[in-house]
Formats: structure tokens, C-alpha cells, sequence
């Protein structure tokens, strides 16, 4: 079966404003959904889910949150770390300190703190801009880390420095097997990737992009770009939020302040950039991308290593993945700053057309 | 030119002056806009015509002056007051949104009439799809008066220049504004060109209603199609009146042909 659109006519602009309007496209989706929920938990084993799938899910939640901002506002934030900190924080303590508290609430709430406080760390987008916005997010960084190290409250005062939680507990069904977690995550994700998508095609999308493409222009058609770009900071804090109430009490159940240091900003960053830029899509192929591709240079470096009769040790295989990473984002952003996403949608026009391409 | 009227006076400027530093940009210029008219702002490079247009739609703020919009004094105009109180503006630089398709890009300008909350839109169906459908009806009514229905899903920034100078005025239009300022509409447009769109003003401003205040270059185009001329030379109002009275002013002959001392 070709893919291809030849007979399908829109005779209505609802038909036309769907999602997919391609219906291909529709029921390819569908099916990658219903094959995660149903085919994938019988046949992947407990490491998969731990190593791979788990925390590929809960970072595209993540990238999620960082492409609003980011790539449909175009405000440069290196402060996604601080955000998932303040989500998992907020969300472990509301989940201790408020009894009869139930977890899925405090997820939530955990995303609606760190929506508050990006709010806050999003002023200084205001009045600056580019590289000067990226140092002024880097602050939000900065503070959280030395906050939930040196303040004692955010902790419960745990000795060790680092806080758990027990399997969490949503509306009677305990999460604790990997099967569980992997499908909690991938519910969430679903959900929020639609809300996702509707925000960013809808009028409040529409508003975040007129200000990163035309800010002059945009102000004149009426848009004000002290809500327009708060509330992009406040979306997408909340995404950060949830995405790091995830990481924190399903992926790694006990955690401390450097589960969420600069090198997940610049990880989730690299994400966005490498996966696209201003696509929904692009986050999740970022977050495929940059946790796959550790795991695999593990696998791959030693065996291309024995072949020319050379040892690959692990500190080899780590340095790799640095400058692997490092040309990659160089070569996106010369040749395709919309990432993986852009070279997909290309892929996608030109099968359209195949094979007469004329 | 059929049941056009113009009107009372609908937007009053008195003695706007603007400088930036030691620049006069503006040095106390008054004029004022009637209902229904094309009302032209010409004058040489450098004459403080767009800035004349950034002090009416709020852009830039006058150190002295006032503008009187409908009866109602704005001081301290701002570009979103001027949105909310039906002003529009095209520029002359084209300010599209590059990285949105032309439909984004109109849909983009009808932003202040849609109401859904945040919560509403993320969750779409409902209130947030039942609006975006009454809006995507009202601009496709603005894409077929301006004959740009086979560009609606291209990316902006692939069009060719003509026609990214109609959607900026798509753009403004989908906005149903009172008043539309025009920034140099046809300027690096060809003779064609230049025709759809004095077609296309003239049409907007016949249909709609819409009063028009432009800034054009092109003398033939500005004595053609506007009720009343009013003429800059540097930062100064040297002429206002008809196309006639304004073609025989001796001031403006001397500022676009260099007088003889």
C-alpha cells in the first residue's frame, strides 16, 4: 500500500485541523500506541524497561517541557534540571508532609510548584534575550542544586542528603514492578504529548511561536510577550515538573540533588536541539536518540575495538559518547536546525510523492 | 468608488514630537484621520514617516503630543492598547512569522478575539476547537479576498515577496481593524503587483469600511487612491491636503525636487 493522499479530499475544516490529517498517519499512530500498551510489556524483559524504556519515557516528558520553551518560544533555558528538581522535591514533600496525600495529586503538585517557579526564574526573559536569558536560567540551576544540598527542610531532614519514597500508589494500583512503572510513565506521556500538541497548534501556540519568529510584529497584533512568554515558562516548567516527579519517585524511587544537575539541562537541551526544534515529535526522538545511543556505543565500541585488536575501556566508550554528542550538535545546527524531526517530515514529503515524483 | 462616506474625524494627532537622543525624528506634527478615508504619508527617505506610524499604533511613545482615537485621549499608547482599540499595521520590512505557515500566520492576528483558557485549549475538544473553527472560517473569508487559497499551508518563508506582503496584510486584516496603517505596501513590488494591491486596498477599504492611513513612495499610486496627503520632510509637516493642493505646494516641490536658491 502506498503512502500517499490521492482521493482524500477535506470537506471540512474540522477534518482539516486534526492532529494527523493524513489518515495513514492517523492509524500509524494508533498502532505504535496500542503496540507500547499492550504487545510491549509481554515481551520485553525487566533490564529494557529499566535501562531503556522507563527513562526514555519519562525524558521525553521532559524534552517536552524544554521544546515549548525553547523551541516554539525561543527562549534558551539552561535551567531544565532545576525545574525537574523543584518537581520531584515539591512532590515528595507534599506527598510526606500532607497526609492522605495521594501520589498522583502530588506528581501534579510537583508540577504546578515548579510552574510557579519558573514563572519566577522566567522574568529576566523580559528584558533579555539569547545567550544573556541562557546565564540567567543557569542561575535557576545554580540556586536549586545549593538549595536541595544545603536546606534541610526540602529533605525532611534526612542525614544521608538523599530522600526515597515507596512504591507509589495510584488510585489502589501499586506501582512497584518495572511493568508497572513503564506503563504509568507511557500513560502520562500519551496524555500530556496530545495536551502538547493541542496547546502548541491551538491560539496559545500560535502566540509562543509569533514571539520567537516576530516580537515587534507580535506585540502589534495585540499578543503581550509578558503573558506570552511567562506562560510558555510556566508550561512548560510544569512538563519539567511532572517529568521530574517521574524520575525522581518512579525511576529511581531514592534520589539526590545530582540526579537533576547541569548535566541533565545540557542533556535535555541537547535533546531538543538534536530531535527538532519547534517539534513534538523531535523531543521524542531526542530523548530515543540520546538514550540509546550511550547504551549502544557500550555495546558497538568494544567489538569495532577488538576488530583492529585495541581494548575499549569504559572511560573510552564515555569519552566517545561526549564527542559524538558534541559533532552532532554541531552538524544540527549547521545543517538542520530542526533536527531529526525536519529530516522526518522531509522523509515523510517525499514518500508522498513516491515513486512519481513528478 | 461607490457608497463610500467619509466621515468625522476618527483618529487626531496633536503636536507629536519624537527624538531619540539629539535625533528629531518628529518635531510637532498634527494631523488628523477621517472615517472611511485613505489618508497617505509621503514624504523623502528619512522624513519620519514610520515613525509616525510607531507613534500612532503605540511602538514608539512621543515625548510630547496626544492622540485622540475616537474621541478618546491615549497619551501613553501601547501596542496592545492600540491592538485592542482596532488599529492593525503591515511593515515595511515584512514582519511575518517565518517558521509558520500563512493559515498560522492570519490565524496569529485574530489572537485577541479568542477566549479559551489555557486548560481549554489543552484540552481542545469543546470550547477550544469550537472557536478555532469559527475563526478559521472568518479567515478564510480574509484568504479568499485576497486570492492567497493555493499558499494557505506554506511555510511563510518560501514565498516569494509579493505575495509575503499580502499575507502581512492578511494578517491584519484577520485582526478587523478600524484603522489599517500601511507601511510602504508596494514598495520593490512590479507594476502588477502594485496593482493587485491598490486593487486590494481600495477594496478593503470599500467593503470594510476600513480607514486607511499608508506610507507609500509611489507618487502615481499615492495621487491615485488616497482622499488626503499629508507630507514629512525632516521630522516636519511641510504640506496636508488633497493630492491636487498637495502636488501644488511649492514646499513639496522643492523637498522631493531640491529647491533652486
Amino acid at each position: 500500500m502506498f503512502y500517499r493522499e490521492n482521493g482524500q479530499f477535506k470537506t471540512s475544516y474540522k477534518s482539516d485541523q486534526q492532529i494527523f490529517p493524513i489518515p495513514q498517519d492517523r492509524w500509524a499512530i494508533f498502532a505504535i500506541i496500542a503496540f507500547a500498551f499492550f504487545a510491549i510489556p509481554f515481551m520485553v524483559d525487566e533490564y529494557l524497561f529499566r535501562a531503556i524504556l522507563i527513562p526514555f519515557l519519562i525524558l521525553s516528558l521532559a524534552a517536552l517541557g524544554v521544546n515549548i520553551l525553547v523551541g516554539y518560544c525561543g527562549q534558551i533555558t539552561l535551567g531544565a534540571g532545576a525545574f525537574m528538581a523543584v518537581g520531584a522535591y515539591a512532590a515528595y514533600n507534599f506527598l510526606i508532609r500532607v497526609s492522605g496525600m495521594p501520589a498522583l495529586g502530588a506528581i501534579l503538585l510537583g508540577g504546578f510548584t515548579a510552574a510557579a517557579v519558573g514563572i519566577v526564574f522566567g522574568i529576566p526573559s523580559l528584558r533579555v534575550r539569547g545567550l544573556y536569558l541562557a546565564v540567567a536560567t543557569l542561575a535557576a540551576q545554580f540556586f536549586w542544586d545549593w538549595a536541595f544540598l544545603r536546606v534541610k527542610w526540602f529533605t525532611n531532614d534526612a542525614s544521608s542528603g538523599s530522600v526515597s519514597v515507596a512504591d507509589i500508589d495510584v488510585f489502589g494500583w501499586i506501582v512497584n514492578t518495572p511493568t508497572d512503572k513503564y506503563l504509568f510513565c507511557l500513560g502520562t506521556l500519551v496524555v500530556f504529548s496530545f495536551m502538547a500538541k493541542n496547546l502548541v497548534r491551538g491560539n496559545m501556540g500560535r502566540q509562543w511561536m509569533a514571539i520567537r519568529d516576530m516580537d515587534v510584529a507580535a506585540t502589534v497584533i495585540g499578543i503581550r510577550p509578558l503573558y506570552a512568554k511567562l506562560s510558555a515558562f510556566a508550561v512548560s516548567s510544569f512538563y519539567l515538573g511532572v517529568a521530574g516527579a517521574l524520575w525522581g519517585m518512579i525511576n529511581l524511587g531514592s534520589w539526590e540533588p545530582a540526579a537533576f544537575s547541569i548535566d541533565r539541562s545540557f542533556q535535555l537541551l541537547f535533546m531538543v536541539i538534536i530531535g527538532g526544534l519547534g517539534a513534538i515529535a523531535g523531543s521524542f526522538f531526542g530523548a530515543a536518540f540520546i538514550v540509546i545511543l550511550p547504551i549502544f556505543l557500550n555495546q558497538i565500541l568494544p567489538v569495532i575495538g577488538g576488530l583492529f585488536g585495541l581494548e575499549v575501556s569504559i572511560a573510552l566508550v564515555s569519552h566517545v559518547e561526549i564527542m559524538i554528542f558534541g559533532a552532532l550538535i554541531v552538524f544540527f545546527l549547521i545543517v538542520e536546525p530542526h533536527g531529526i524531526a525536519r529530516l522526518w517530515s522531509t522523509g515523510r514529503e517525499k514518500l508522498r510523492l513516491w515513486p512519481f515524483p513528478h | 468608488m461607490s457608497g463610500r462616506k467619509i466621515g468625522e474625524v476618527i483618529l487626531d494627532l496633536k503636536n507629536i514630537s519624537l527624538s531619540f537622543g539629539g535625533v528629531k525624528a518628529l518635531q510637532n506634527i498634527s494631523f488628523d484621520v477621517r472615517e472611511h478615508e485613505i489618508r497617505a504619508i509621503i514624504g523623502p527617505n528619512g522624513a519620519g514617516k514610520s515613525s509616525m506610524l510607531n507613534v500612532i499604533n503605540g511602538v514608539y511613545r512621543p515625548q510630547e503630543g496626544d492622540i485622540i482615537l475616537r474621541g478618546v485621549h491615549h497619551a501613553n499608547m501601547d501596542s496592545y492598547g492600540a491592538a485592542k482599540a482596532g488599529l492593525a499595521r503591515t511593515f515595511q520590512n515584512i514582519a511575518l512569522f517565518k517558521g509558520m505557515s500563512v493559515l498560522d500566520n492570519i490565524m496569529t492576528g485574530r489572537n485577541l478575539k479568542m477566549k479559551a483558557n489555557m486548560l481549554q485549549q489543552a484540552i481542545w475538544f469543546g470550547v477550544a476547537q469550537r472557536e478555532e473553527l469559527a475563526h478559521r472560517l472568518k479567515v478564510e473569508e480574509i484568504i479568499d479576498f485576497l486570492e492567497i487559497q493555493h499558499i494557505r499551508k506554506t511555510p511563510v518563508g518560501r514565498l516569494p515577496y509579493g505575495l509575503q506582503k499580502r499575507v502581512d496584510l492578511a494578517r491584519a486584516l484577520a485582526m478587523e481593524p478600524q484603522i489599517l496603517l500601511l507601511d510602504e505596501p508596494m514598495a520593490g513590488m512590479n507594476v502588477e503587483e502594485k496593482q493587485d494591491m491598490c486593487r486590494f486596498i481600495l477594496d478593503v477599504n470599500d467593503q470594510f469600511g476600513t480607514t486607511v492611513v499608508l506610507i507609500e513612495h509611489d507618487m502615481g499610486v499615492v495621487m491615485d487612491i488616497s482622499d488626503r496627503v499629508v507630507v514629512l520632510d525632516y521630522g516636519k509637516k511641510i504640506g496636508d491636503g488633497t493630492p491636487d493642493e498637495v502636488r501644488a505646494n511649492p514646499d513639496v516641490i522643492s523637498a522631493y525636487l531640491g529647491a533652486s536658491h
